[in-house]
């Protein structure tokens, strides 16, 4: 196979990277980066452009789809503002990810668990450290709001399995059970 | 070892940019500068202009080139463009087209 490629942490590419072998990114790339290697984005590393590759380990930042043919692994201190796909992916705690998540291959069971761990990461990074910026953004789950209002009316037994699992406090907020309870007295 | 490799089998098109070591065994299109060392190897395809403090071509490059202190096309290795930098050496079996600016 090819050489590993490495775009060090004073260089700076605005084009497209592509081809055989591997490529560690502790630098910048403004592009999109497609190989068939192993796709490696350090700590410091930062790519606005979709990535593709066989297994790509990200430790940095990342505004663009993830696509690997085998593995998409987010470590700690990950941030991935895109999509995941594959048919392995690894979110740690500590890692942020805003876009959603797909394991390509079976069906039901292997996405639910891939989805819900992303919320959790989510909302833990977001609870814990306030400083950074972006992750305040993403706090205000723009996505789950709308649930808590369309929830009530169907099925009050999912909003009352939501709440035990799920951590996030303001979520499930005092007014969803108020307002289920007098619906369910109005009807009953 | 080199702050940025561009591996064999690989291709950035576009814009590289750095301030360390570059060393290029795949295929770059755009333009290159660093404030360090560049260095095309064998086998290397390079068609940008490139600017670094020091330039070493064994594989083939179509483009200017300037550098800060000094210009080596090593043997077996190819430049057509032109050369601006203090110094210049082309060993015995190179080959090269373009003009030359030592700053004379």
């Amino acid at each position: 196979m090819a050489a590993a490629s490495i775009i060090g942490r004073g260089t700076t590419v605005r084009g497209n990277v592509r081809g055989a072998g591997s490529v560690e990114i502790r630098g910048r790339v403004e592009g999109d980066v497609e190989v068939d290697g192993d796709v490696a984005v350090g700590e410091d590393g930062a790519v606005g452009g979709n990535i593709s590759g066989a297994q790509i380990l990200i430790a940095g930042q990342v505004q663009g789809d993830l696509t690997g043919s085998e593995a998409v692994l987010l470590e700690r201190g990950a941030r991935v503002v895109g999509d995941l796909v594959a048919p392995r992916i690894g979110i740690a705690d500590g890692a942020l990810v805003r876009g959603s998540v797909r394991t390509e291959g079976e069906p039901t069971a292997p996405r639910r668990a891939a989805v819900s761990p992303t919320r959790r990461t989510a909302d833990t990074f977001s609870a814990k450290p306030k400083p950074v910026a972006p992750p305040a953004k993403v706090a205000p789950p723009v996505a789950q709001k709308p649930v808590a209002a369309a929830a009530p009316a169907p099925a009050p037994a999912v909003a009352q399995a939501d709440p035990p699992p799920g951590p996030p406090a303001p979520v499930v907020p005092a007014l969803g059970k108020g307002v289920r309870g007098k619906k369910k007295a109005k009807r009953s | 070892m080199a702050g940025t490799v561009i591996g064999e089998g690989l291709t950035i098109e576009g814009e590289l940019t750095g301030d360390e070591e570059v060393v290029v065994h795949g295929t770059l299109r755009g333009a290159l500068t660093t404030s360090d060392a560049l260095s095309v190897a064998a086998g290397g395809v390079v068609e940008a202009d490139l600017t670094a403090s020091s330039v070493t071509i064994a594989g083939q490059v179509t483009g200017n080139v300037t550098a800060q202190e000094r210009v080596d096309i090593q043997a077996g290795g190819r430049l057509v463009g032109d050369v601006k930098s203090a110094r210049f050496t082309i060993a015995d079996g190179a080959s090269f087209k373009g003009s030359v600016d030592m700053d004379v």
